[in-house]
């Protein structure tokens, strides 16, 4: 083997000091170190900042990630949640939602039709929930139904730290 | 508000690991799955960003924003690479973007100041003397200050390759570069990593 300080291969003794270097090349490596005291001191120095990144300890996560996570999450929903009370939607809403979305596309098709009226039409009921798809609904009906289930899961006496 | 971390990990076929399994239930509407997820990756998560930006809480708020994402991206998941592909794929844009904001710009001092956040030096069993522990901690904050001194994407990938020994390919993948990109990266990183610590042999 070339020596891998010579021919710029120093990635060759990186990988052997972190150890993941394998097979004939970790063989190939160990037999040339015994002859060459540059790489057995390159291997040296990287060795001690493998082992002086190992001493570096990281804090066991808070004991309340998890409900914190979950709050987050519920506030995301809860303003669909709001919404939905304020457009006085029932459960079945999602069942009539091909219903609505239809006639919303036909009401725009109809507005289509007719490009200049001479008057204003009168505001769809839905103008006071603008930039509300039908589909967002649904997405936030599903988050729903998936933190009911994570407000089951969390335990208020989750107080020990987790590692 | 950042840019969304795409799903897509540029067509790597990868086989369908357990945590994608989860995450394609979880895309069903099962929460148990996502929790399973969070117990399994959260403190991988939030020990990858407190080394990132050296800030527990800074860290833990950054953990949380990686798990919404992956909790709100789920009705768009598809199990193009590793879970812990994708995951860590969020985590490291949301830590370089932290970086980039300044948002742990006071590192520096803290490090001086050695904040409360640091976990306590692992010490009860041997006690050592009060000066072994003092060698220790400055060891330690030696070690922090060079690592907080590497180049954002350096830096993640010496953590995701020392801490979490993800293979060359993995972190390359997180980090949207060839494999032979992040062979450069830790090198350099690792041969500046030497430098700065040579003195403490
Ligand atoms: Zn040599």
């Amino acid at each position: 083997m070339k020596c891998p300080l010579e021919t710029r291969e120093e990635r060759v003794l990186v990988a052997y000091s972190s150890r993941t270097l394998d097979g004939g090349d970790k063989e190939l490596l160990e037999a040339h170190l015994q002859s060459c005291s540059a790489c057995r001191e390159f291997v040296r120095g990287q060795r001690e900042v493998w082992e002086a990144l190992d001493g570096w300890e990281a804090a066991p996560v808070s004991a309340d990630f998890d409900r914190r996570l979950y709050a987050r999450m519920q506030r995301e929903v809860s303003w669909w949640q709001r919404m939905r009370g304020r457009m006085g939607l029932v459960p079945v809403y999602r069942a009539l939602l091909p219903v609505t979305t239809l006639a919303a596309l036909v009401l725009a098709a109809v507005l289509l039709e007719r490009p200049s009226p001479p008057r204003v039409p009168p505001q769809p009921v839905t103008a006071q929930v603008e930039g509300l798809q039908p589909d967002q609904v649904v997405h936030a009906l599903d988050e729903m139904e998936v933190l009911d289930q994570f407000n089951h899961m969390m335990k208020p006496d989750s107080s020990t730290p987790r590692m | 508000m950042m840019e969304r971390v795409n799903t897509n990990m540029g067509g790597a076929t990868a086989a369908l690991d357990y945590d994608a399994e989860l995450m394609l239930r979880v895309k069903d509407g099962d929460g148990a799955s996502f929790a399973q997820l969070l117990e399994k990756h959260r403190s991988p998560v939030v020990h990858f960003l407190y080394r990132m930006v050296q800030q527990q809480a800074v860290a833990e708020e950054l953990a949380q924003e990686v798990f919404l994402r992956v909790y709100r991206s789920r009705g768009t998941y598809e199990p193009t690479a590793k879970f812990t592909t994708w995951l860590f794929r969020i985590a490291t844009h949301l830590a370089l973007n932290a970086l980039r904001d300044g948002r742990n710009e006071r590192n520096q001092e803290r490090l001086d100041e050695r904040s409360d956040d640091m976990p306590a030096l692992q010490v009860e069993d041997r006690r050592p003397s009060v000066e072994q522990a003092m060698v220790h901690q400055a060891t330690l904050d030696e070690v922090r200050r060079a690592v907080a001194a590497l180049p954002g994407k350096q830096r993640a990938a010496v953590l995701m390759h020392k801490y979490r020994e993800m293979e060359y390919t993995q972190i390359a993948k997180v980090l949207n570069c060839s494999e032979s990109a992040v062979k450069s990266l830790l090198f350099r990183a690792y041969e500046t990593l030497r430098a700065r610590l040579a003195h403490m042999a």
